[in-house]
């Protein structure tokens, strides 16, 4: 016997959007269908065809994220991508780092190879909310010679937004760069990366930016030198030297891109340049209207912002007395909701917040969820808890 | 037609295909006719895109790729259909 198929409230947006935006799947399907050919290579016609589809894709993404230069966008296979070669590209062993303590293993697993090879890393508290606090970095940054901060845009756990401008003035005036992990914020916050001050910028394209998964982006601003992870083909340039072209963005795009993925980008980042206000208010209400179901529950707690304070739509709760993997387990099979329980590849965000050993129980708020979603989760958990 | 019957044309290389296929959209946009070929060996070790323009062009075009900072890396005029 099977299951029979239902509709599933999906409220997993924190980890990848779903469902996809008109034209994401499109595009997708007709990179591979019609513009099969390598980019960035030959110049006969469907050759162009799939560079000038990353050419527009990256220019669209450039636009959208406030990038004067487009070179300076990336493609990457995702955010840890971008991650790691922001950070293994800059660090080197004797130089010091100063991260928060609220980081995605994205960068604190990148950060621990790069401590064992004589980088040294200090973390600074953020509060029991999960919120960095400025001041704390600053005196962290100023107790000894730091060659960069590192945080998080927003937190995929407690959903705050980190004061990334501030601390990048921090870092700055002691000569220090700002690396940044935008997961979670590239597309639920408008982001100008050429007035936001960071130095390198990370993100995916399948959570808030409403891609396909398996492509991100990394900024990095005009002049770094940032030292590349792969080297191999790029097409364009320089073929007979040895090493790798410095030119961007190719010195970061070794070998076949992920042209499909960069086409559903591309019709994504379109999509939410044309629709971001009314996206981001929408989300918005929903994550609040959300957030303030949850505390009216006996037995949960919210963790992070408070409700009118600054979040991007992540909530995540702790269920007291109950594990949250198992409210996950009935939320899905009973009622057909996508959440997330656990720790969230953020184990150091779960220490911060005393949950380390629970876990919470996530959701993310996004693209195509409706107001009788929530209040079915809500009613639910209600019956779930009671 | 025959490559026999070739004419002269101006071929711009660039440092990456992003870089020429800017200029080819900055070149379009302004009113230049612009054709992206093979890169030819004889502007360097290029292997990816070059942008060819018919030779009377060929001043403007540079202008305007000047103007905007995105000059090419090579210049070779060569015949071509």
């Amino acid at each position: 016997m099977t299951d029979a198929p239902r509709r599933t409230v999906y409220l997993d947006h924190g980890a990848s959007s779903w469902p996809k935006p008109p034209g994401v799947v499109e595009a997708v399907a007709s990179a591979i269908a019609e513009y099969g050919a390598n980019p960035g290579r030959g110049a006969y016609a469907m050759g162009l065809a799939a560079s000038r589809l990353i050419f527009e894709a990256r220019r669209d993404a450039a636009m959208l994220l406030g990038v004067r230069d487009s070179a300076d966008l990336a493609f990457l296979s995702g955010c840890t991508e971008g991650c790691n070669l922001m950070l293994k590209g800059v660090l080197r062993p004797g130089d010091r780092v100063v991260v928060s303590s609220v980081e995605h293993n994205a960068i604190t697993r990148p950060l621990h190879v790069l401590e064992q090879r004589g980088v040294r890393v200090d973390v600074v508290e953020a509060d029991e909310r999960g919120v960095v606090d400025a001041g704390r970095m600053e005196e962290a940054v100023d107790a000894a010679p730091t060659r960069a901060v590192v945080c998080q845009h927003a937190s995929n756990v407690t959903g705050a937004i980190q004061p990334v401008a501030d601390l990048a003035d921090i870092a700055h005036s002691a000569g220090a760069l700002m690396l940044v992990d935008g997961a979670q914020a590239a597309g639920h916050l408008p982001v100008d990366l050429g007035s936001l001050g960071a130095d390198a910028w990370s993100a995916s394209g399948h959570k808030g930016l409403l891609g396909p998964q398996g492509v991100g982006l990394l900024y990095l601003r005009p002049g770094l030198d940032v030292e590349e992870l792969s080297q191999g083909g790029t097409g364009g340039s320089n073929s007979e030297e040895p090493g790798q072209p410095t030119a961007r963005p190719e010195r970061y795009e070794a070998g076949t891109p992920n042209t499909p993925g960069i086409a559903g980008l591309g019709a994504a980042v379109r999509y939410v340049s044309s629709h971001a206000d009314e996206l981001r208010s929408e989300e918005r209400r929903l994550a609040r209207r959300l957030h303030e179901g949850l505390l009216a529950i006996d037995g949960v707690r919210v963790l992070g912002p408070e409700p009118g304070e600054p979040r991007v739509p992540i909530v995540s709760a702790v269920t007291l007395g109950v594990a949250p993997d198992r409210v996950a387990f009935e939320l899905d099979r009973r009622y057909g909701v996508a959440v997330r329980a656990g720790l969230h590849c953020s184990p150091a965000t779960h220490r911060t917040l005393g949950t380390l050993e629970t876990g919470a129980l996530r959701f993310g708020v996004g693209f195509g969820d409706t107001d009788a979603d929530i209040d079915l989760v809500l009613g639910a958990l209600a019956e779930i808890l009671a | 037609m025959s490559l026999r019957e070739a004419r002269p044309f101006v071929v711009y290389g660039f440092a990456t295909t992003h870089a020429a296929l800017a200029a080819e959209s900055l070149l379009k946009d302004l009113g230049i006719a612009v054709v992206p070929v093979p890169a030819p060996k004889s502007i360097g070790s290029l292997c990816g895109i070059a942008l060819r323009v018919e030779p009377e062009e060929a001043p403007r075009a540079e202008q305007l790729l000047s103007n905007a900072g995105m000059e090419p890396t090579a210049r070779v005029e060569m015949d071509d259909l």
